[in-house]
């Protein structure tokens, strides 16, 4: 059933949303944070992942989330105090509802008895308290138990539209195994409804409706405070209604939850009688509420107009509370035939002449239930039954669960998202088209259009910002993720590690967020294995014991760049470079910089562990991250300290769709180089040069020699440029080394939007992506930090 | 028992989807809208018994489609769901304010959602 399946997409998405904010919250419970707020957003976590198990029939993943969330519900108000034991055990509880929902997702069926020990600690947790003087009685765990069968909903076939008045009588297990103590009896309510109540399309007749169902019912309306016709307003409301219940299990609350949508627009007085008393008075011999059917009940009156539309009651089943049946007599008609509503006329005259009428022989029953029709009785014995169990634990919980926190949203396919995002995309494209069209002659003769395409400019880069921050996400989403893992390395390696976390509300692209957790988690697991030291050792180096990894993210330019640093021992590079040169990733001949040493520990196969390591995998670690991360359009770069520290750069953009360039000429084609990369322009006329002895040319910037690149002949492009006439673009690739690129002309800025080359083509070598220029043509975006690599690798080979 | 027709108004496609199903399975005749001013362009020329809507949406919230709803002649005594994730009172308060008839708690449960339905329609 493909709906269901899409309904439950639906609900794997949110969970996995769920269990991430879990673990934001308890990195930050774990930290001594554990303040209400908290508590009550792991409680609602826990809640709606039940909830949308219990649709679904998850059952193995109900129970679990129940007993889970009793714990939680227990701990939130207090009775059970969170220690740090029953923080590592929600933490441990976290993991299972994790692996429910995934078995839950897959279908693969977990043993049945998975997360046993964890319930069965939930439980003794739970009844410690209980003995401590709750007087609730009996076990609650178990008493939830018994009571709680999961919400099998059934799509579809609804049940009955009619069961809420009608006459069957679903058992209801919970409501049979746990009898409510009520006191059988009798409750009046005085119902006054405000005008509010029908502005807002409530109507009496339905309220009435709803309590019929829930007992005995004698309804009285009480006229009084109607005026004479000179001053009865159209829209004012004078009718007001006296209610008896009769019914042995019913409660106030479930009286109350039958006004639970006119609360504020009426007065309601709910009051208890004695088990013998009557409220109200009632005709000395109640009429069975089992009125009969709806036309004989019809008011007599009733081919006149409906006075209820005065009343804005437009039932006729209202009117028959005002019709004056026995009274035809006095309030004879046709004296007020002229009028436009005679029945409140007919209403009013009543009233002038008081003496012979009681209002209670007025009053009328009300018959109940005008949707499915089974006899009444069966209505009034089952609807408690059917009615209560609803009532109280739906108040408590929502009540309880307190959504209020939090940002208010919208949930919105991330494909509607992309799709606005390309068509931004395209619209900045057509934007800067525009823009190169026109030249100075048409912007002198056309000052409108140019300022009308200035605004259009400005527009459509707040759009482009405006779409971008939708799909933008705080990395607060990954880096909860680490406290845990690097609790468990610590563990495992017996290092005393601590993390700190900085700037984790940096936003980046979402797509981008996705990707980031493997590489991160690869990285700090580097870091924790091969950085930091046994305590033992830094201390023999005059370190603290214990060894701290730094995560930072932080927005430089259009990128964003997320540091993992530690302060342990740094690269071993003697023996990096001989695992290099053993695996023939770097030529004996070729002496690679320090720098470029460091960098080897991304190659691909490379691991200097030399037993594989139950932590930092088997070996294919940091390579893993550097393809990762170049699939996400970013790089990495590492620094290291012999005795002192690594640290690992990630350059992530700041969103994959709209790139900042500076466009170029590469012999006649045009290429785009990402302008964050760009340090500056130079003329290769003002250009020293220097060539160096392995054929190859540096250029000498401000006393610092960087390395030549040649596009043109890189790329394998004719150049009939003079070479007076060309360009260096100075580019600086992650780390400190520059690189300077020569073209053949510089074009100017844009944007543009990256298509992908794998996608449409395969992988090429120094080009991150293709892009569809204004005037139709493609350009290739050279990856400057692949240019890079490239050539350490052929040199390296 | 003649057909009774919804008009549904959420800009979340999951929710209408959910919505239609439950509702057509129920024997409703189901209308959608996707923010509130599709709505009020589905009301000129469609009578429906009930509107079930939700609050957050573009172009024009639930609030403010309640109040344009309102305000229109003949809708006065049509009853409207609010369809909210939020329990919070205010929301509730606040669709209230604006002329809500009643509301309805997200996720729903289709029983749940049928039996609200038939407590504010005839």
């Amino acid at each position: 059933m493909s709906d269901l399946d899409d309904f439950k997409a639906t609900y794997f998405d949110e969970c996995s949303e769920l269990l991430t904010e879990l673990e934001e919250q308890f990195a930050a419970i774990e930290a001594g944070e554990r303040d209400a707020d908290r508590l009550n957003a792991v409680f609602r976590a826990i809640h709606s992942i039940k909830g949308g198990a219990g649709a679904f029939g998850f059952s193995a993943l109900v129970g679990f989330a129940h007993a889970y969330e009793t714990l939680l519900d227990y701990v939130r108000d207090g009775r059970i105090e969170m220690s740090d034991d029953v923080v590592t055990l929600c933490i441990r509880a976290n993991d299972i509802v994790a692996d429910h929902v995934k078995a839950a997702q897959t279908g693969e069926a977990l043993p049945a008895d998975y997360g046993m020990d964890e319930k069965e600690r939930f439980d003794a947790l739970a009844r410690g308290d209980a003995a401590a003087g709750d007087d609730e009685g009996g076990d609650p765990l178990d008493e939830f138990d018994i009571e709680f069968t999961p919400v099998m909903v059934n799509l579809d076939a609804p049940e009955a539209p009619a069961a809420m008045a009608a006459g069957e009588a679903p058992v209801d297990d919970a409501f049979d195994s746990a009898p409510m103590q009520i006191e059988p009896g009798h409750w009046e309510v005085r119902f006054t409804p405000h005008r509010a109540l029908y502005a807002r399309a409530n109507d009496p007749l339905l309220l009435f409706r709803e309590l019929a169902a829930l007992g005995e019912m004698h309804v009285r309306a009480v006229l009084e405070e109607i005026p004479p016709l000179s001053d009865f307003e159209p829209f004012a409301v004078y009718c007001s209604w006296e209610i008896t219940m009769i019914s042995s299990s019913l409660t106030e609350a479930m009286i109350r939850e039958v006004f639970e949508f006119v609360e504020g627009d009426c007065d309601i007085a709910v009051a208890q009688l004695g088990s013998a008393a009557v409220g109200f008075d009632i005709p000395p011999a109640p009429e069975p509420v089992v009125a009969p059917p709806k036309a004989a009940a019809k008011p007599t009156m009733s081919d006149e107009p409906d006075p209820a539309d005065l009343l804005a009651l437009a039932d006729d089943e209202v009117a028959s509370l005002l019709d004056f049946s026995g009274d035809k007599d006095v309030a004879p008609e046709p004296q007020f035939a002229p009028e436009p509503e005679p029945a409140p006329v007919s209403v009013q005259d009543s009233f002038e002449e008081p003496p012979s009428l009681s209002f209670a022989e007025l009053a009328e029953t009300i018959q109940p239930s005008p949707i499915a029709k089974p006899p009444a009785p069966v209505a009034v014995a089952a609807a408690p039954v059917r009615v209560a169990p609803p009532a109280a634990p739906s108040e408590g919980e929502e009540s309880g669960g307190n959504r209020s926190v939090g940002v208010q949203s919208i949930r919105v396919d991330l494909d509607k998202v992309d799709r606005v995002v390309n068509m931004v995309g395209e619209l900045v494209i057509t934007q800067s088209m525009l823009t190169q069209q026109m030249d100075e002659t048409l912007r002198a003769r056309y000052t409108e259009l140019v300022r009308g395409l200035e605004v259009l400019a400005q527009t459509t880069r707040g759009l482009q910002d405006s779409v971008m921050a939708i799909r933008a996400q705080p990395v607060k989403s990954v880096f909860s993720r680490m406290p845990r893992l690097v609790r468990e390395l610590a563990t495992k390696t017996g290092k005393k590690i601590k993390l700190e976390t900085i700037g984790e509300n940096t936003e980046i692209d979402k797509t981008v967020i996705e990707q980031l957790s493997d590489p991160l988690t690869h990285m700090i697991r580097n870091s924790a294995d091969h950085g930091i030291e046994t305590p033992d050792k830094r201390l023999g180096r005059g370190k603290n014991e214990t060894g701290t990894i730094r995560l930072s993210a932080e927005q430089a330019g259009g990128n964003i760049l997320i540091i993992v640093e530690d302060d342990g021992g740094g690269i071993n590079r003697e023996r990096v470079l001989q695992v290099a040169r053993d695996k023939g990733v770097v030529a004996p001949d070729i002496n690679p910089t320090d720098e470029q040493i460091d960098q080897l520990i991304f190659a691909p196969g490379f691991s200097t562990a030399s037993e594989v390591s139950d932590i930092s995998g088997r070996g294919v670690g940091m390579d893993v991250v550097l393809s990762n991360i170049k699939k996400i359009g970013g790089s990495v770069h590492v620094r290291s300290w012999t005795g002192k520290g690594t640290r690992m750069t990630l350059r992530l953009p700041l969103t994959l769709a709209v790139l900042d360039v500076m466009l170029v000429k590469v012999g006649e084609s045009p290429y785009v180089v990402p302008l964050s990369s760009i340090v500056e322009t130079i003329q290769c006329s003002r250009a020293s040069f220097e060539r160096v002895p392995s054929g190859g040319q540096v250029l000498q910037v401000r006393g610092e020699y960087v390395q030549v690149i040649d596009l043109a002949q890189r790329f394998e492009m004719v150049t009939e440029t003079d070479p007076e006439n060309r360009f260096v673009v100075l580019c600086e690739a992650e780390g400190s080394a520059k690189v300077a690129l020569i073209v053949d002309d510089i074009i100017g800025q844009q944007q543009v939007v990256i298509k992908s080359l794998e996608e449409n083509f395969e992988r090429v070598d120094g080009i991150a992506g293709g892009t569809i220029l204004g005037d139709g043509n493609v350009a290739l975006i050279v990856d400057v930090q692949g240019l890079k690599t490239t050539i350490v690798h052929k040199n390296a080979a | 028992m003649t057909t009774l027709r919804v008009l549904t108004v959420d800009d979340s496609r999951t929710i209408l989807a959910m919505l239609h199903h439950t509702l057509s399975n129920a024997g409703f005749e189901v209308l959608q809208a996707e923010d509130g001013k599709q709505g009020l362009d589905v009301l000129k020329t469609e009578t429906v018994d009930v509107v079930i809507t939700d609050i957050n949406m573009p172009v024009m919230d639930g609030i403010e489609f309640i109040k344009n709803v309102r305000a229109t002649g003949n809708h006065q005594s049509l009853p409207i769901l609010i369809l909210t994730t939020e329990t919070s009172q205010d929301k509730r308060d606040q669709g209230k304010a604006a002329g809500g008839t009643g509301w309805i708690v997200k996720p729903f449960d289709p029983e749940k959602l049928i039996s609200v339905i038939h407590r504010v329609v005839h």
